[in-house]
């Protein structure tokens, strides 16, 4: 117990991620209606949700256009996500898009921003002429554990606890990496050297599903599979150096230089490891279209939400406890195999 | 252990040569169930490929472990 207790905790928590990460719902979300824009005069509008409960849930459907609403003057639920509503559009509305809002009696307001474009905008509507439109207020309902649903990242915002935690592992590993390559140049130690390379060897490991992750999730959300992005093309640098490495190991024979050499390099490797994860992507002179970015909802609003930290800091310790596992695994077994190797040679 | 990574290699390369041709969103089996029930399969996908990546580590592994064992240390 006294030496595992972490493994077992990091398979836990692994466990927990995927079965909770995986099947916790999104929260509701209006995701698309038909027609995009309005005209003074009657509308017939369809709605789409995801995640809805239209049938039982809707209280009220309004068009907000700069503080002025403007009621549904009937609604007909088709299925939970279709709702089809008539609107009688009063002339004078002044913003140039409207939004469009949905009252539920079970998960409270749902917003569909900038629904309509306007046509034929004037200065307001008349409080004189037009209809009142207050929906009935609904006590607020107790809502059930969902993540957010955020617009094009959708179903794929669970990546979060498995592609981000890759890159957590990456880091941890090739810390343990750039650690032993400190006590090969201190100490001279074989033994140091053949640590630094488990470390390596599994820390891209994780480097590798990284980039894959991110590439099928890039394919979904920004539609190529790869684009020249600051953060990406820095991921895969340091994926790239850290391949270098081998590549340098392999081409030294005589094994206490190797073993000095590449300590050196690991240790210019991960500095730049470290640039191209912490420092490249918060220079403000790099625009950047992946998640954490001013101006992107992703990381920021992340940062805020609670229901994904709940998932992802688990994750990312169960993550990194099985990479340092298997460090730990692979680290054992080049010990034993330079054992063996040294008594063959006796 | 080379041959393995070779294999790898040689299918990685061939993916990404057809991953190129996969652009537009209308064609290929592939983008299209990456989109399907709110993109959700690419998360599946991805959870797929670490999993899978996990056991080539550790049939690799094995394979070490066994060659280290058959290796009689001669005393």
């Amino acid at each position: 117990m006294k030496y595992w207790w972490w493994k077992v905790l990091s398979v836990v928590l692994l466990l927990g991620v995927v079965i909770v990460g995986l099947r916790t719902p999104l929260s509701p979300a209006l995701i698309a209606c038909t027609p995009d824009r309005v005209a003074p005069g009657p509308v017939t509008v369809t709605l789409a949700g995801y995640n809805t409960h239209f049938t039982d849930a809707v209280i009220a459907l309004w068009i907000e256009n700069s503080g002025q609403r403007v009621c549904a003057t009937s609604f007909k639920a088709l299925s939970n996500d279709r709702i089809e509503m008539q609107f009688t559009v009063p002339p004078g509305l002044r913003n140039e898009f409207c939004d469009l809002w949905v009252r539920t009696r079970t998960h409270g307001d749902l917003r569909y921003r900038d629904a309509f474009y306007t046509v034929e905008r004037g200065q307001g509507l008349d409080p004189a002429t037009a209809s009142t439109c207050e929906p009935a207020d609904v006590a607020a309902a107790s809502t059930p554990f969902t993540l957010p649903n955020r617009n094009i990242l959708n179903e794929s915002i669970r990546n979060l606890f498995f592609h981000v935690p890759m890159w957590f592992a990456m880091v941890a590993l090739m810390s343990i990496g750039v650690w032993k390559s400190i006590r090969v140049l201190q100490l001279g130690k074989a033994r140091y050297d053949r640590e630094a390379l488990a470390a390596v060897q599994v820390g891209l490991l994780f480097g590798l599903f990284g980039l894959v992750t991110g590439s099928l999730w890039a394919r979904v959300t920004w539609g190529t599979w790869w684009t020249t992005d600051a953060k990406l093309n820095g991921a895969a640098v340091a994926v790239l150096m850290y391949l270098a490495y081998l590549v340098l190991r392999g081409s030294v024979p005589e094994p206490a230089k190797r073993a000095r050499l590449a300590a050196i390099y690991s240790i210019f490797a991960f500095v730049f490891m470290l640039l191209f994860f912490f420092v490249l992507p918060r220079l403000n002179a790099v625009d950047s279209l992946h998640p954490g970015n001013g101006g992107n909802p992703a990381f920021n609003t992340y940062d805020l939400d609670s229901r994904l930290r709940m998932i992802f800091y688990p994750a990312c310790i169960g993550w990194i406890g099985l990479s340092v596992w298997m460090y730990d695994l692979r680290k054992r077994m080049a010990h034993l195999e330079n054992t063996r190797q040294h008594a063959n040679d006796r | 252990m080379r041959t393995i990574v070779r294999t790898l290699t040689f299918l990685t390369a061939a993916l990404a040569g057809a991953a190129t041709f996969a652009q537009d969103p209308q064609q290929g089996w592939l983008v299209n169930t990456l989109y399907q029930s709110g993109k959700i399969n690419a998360v599946v996908a991805g959870v797929a490929v670490i999993l899978a990546g996990l056991a080539v580590w550790l049939f690799i592994m094995d394979n070490r472990m066994r060659k280290l064992e058959q290796e009689q240390p001669r005393k």
